[in-house]
């Protein structure tokens, strides 16, 4: 008895941990100010350099973040004064947050050859 | 013996602020005028059309994921910003992106492929024609 009620609530946190947060994500992507380049509908940027986000895949999003924080990792590190000062602020529940938002909202972005 | 050496006797001259203020600006306007140069090329979608089997192994298809130990969805770039895509081409072949897969196929595109490229990927939409040459 005691064993499954440990069982269900470790089986609970983990659900929780692991489960990220649009409306965390919307909060803290206006506190950045990412749309001051990524546009407000976070596809129409203020400049063709800078990437069209709403739509995109959620863990590229989250794989994106993380890449600029490892700067110099050999297999997966991006080096962008901007970005990599935006994302060393983050941390990895955050940089969930903001990927799940991005990914949610309605974007342009196709899959095709 | 002048006036001047009994002065001033020879000395390593300091930096004069004012050249490597000039120096600064010289090389900072070198290497705004080759990007400028890479922005100017201009792209072409129809001839980014052959450019791309390289990339359509893993981009064109659909839920296709990629790289160990982060696996996840390799990114959606039809319908993305052209410079955008030319532009993380470059950092790739620059090396200021690290990913090996990435890396090693920017390297064997020249700046027009990669505007052409760009270019093409940004005309797709949800209702534009596959490629034909795919």
């Amino acid at each position: 008895m005691k064993f499954t009620t440990i069982y269900l609530l470790l089986l609970a946190s983990i659900g929780l941990a692991s489960a990220a947060d649009i409306e965390s994500g919307k909060k803290l992507i206006a506190e950045r100010n990412c749309a001051a380049c990524h546009g407000a509908d976070y596809f129409t940027s203020i400049a063709p350099t800078y990437p069209r986000l709403a739509g995109q895949h959620e863990d590229y999003l989250y794989y994106a973040l993380r890449s600029y924080q490892v700067e110099t990792n050999a297999n997966y590190g991006r080096k962008n004064a901007v970005m990599g000062s935006q994302a060393k602020g983050l941390t990895d529940p955050q940089i969930r947050n903001i990927a799940a938002y991005l990914a949610s909202l309605p974007g342009p972005l196709v899959v095709k050859k | 013996m002048n006036k001047l050496s009994a002065t001033k006797p020879f000395s390593p001259k300091p930096l004069n602020p004012f050249m490597l203020l000039l120096g600064g600006i010289f090389f900072a306007c070198m290497s705004l005028s080759s990007a400028a140069q890479a922005q100017d090329l201009k792209g072409s979608a129809e001839a980014g059309k052959a450019k791309v089997w390289l990339c359509t192994g893993c981009h064109s298809i659909p839920d296709y994921r990629a790289d160990y130990p982060l696996v996840y969805h390799v990114p959606k770039i039809g319908g993305q910003n052209s410079a955008y895509i030319a532009s993380a081409l470059q950092a790739y072949k620059k090396g200021e992106r690290k990913h090996p897969t990435m890396r090693a196929i920017s390297a064997s595109l020249s700046d027009q492929d990669m505007v052409d490229i760009g270019e093409y990927y940004a005309a797709q939409n949800s209702s534009s024609p596959m490629n034909s040459l795919k």
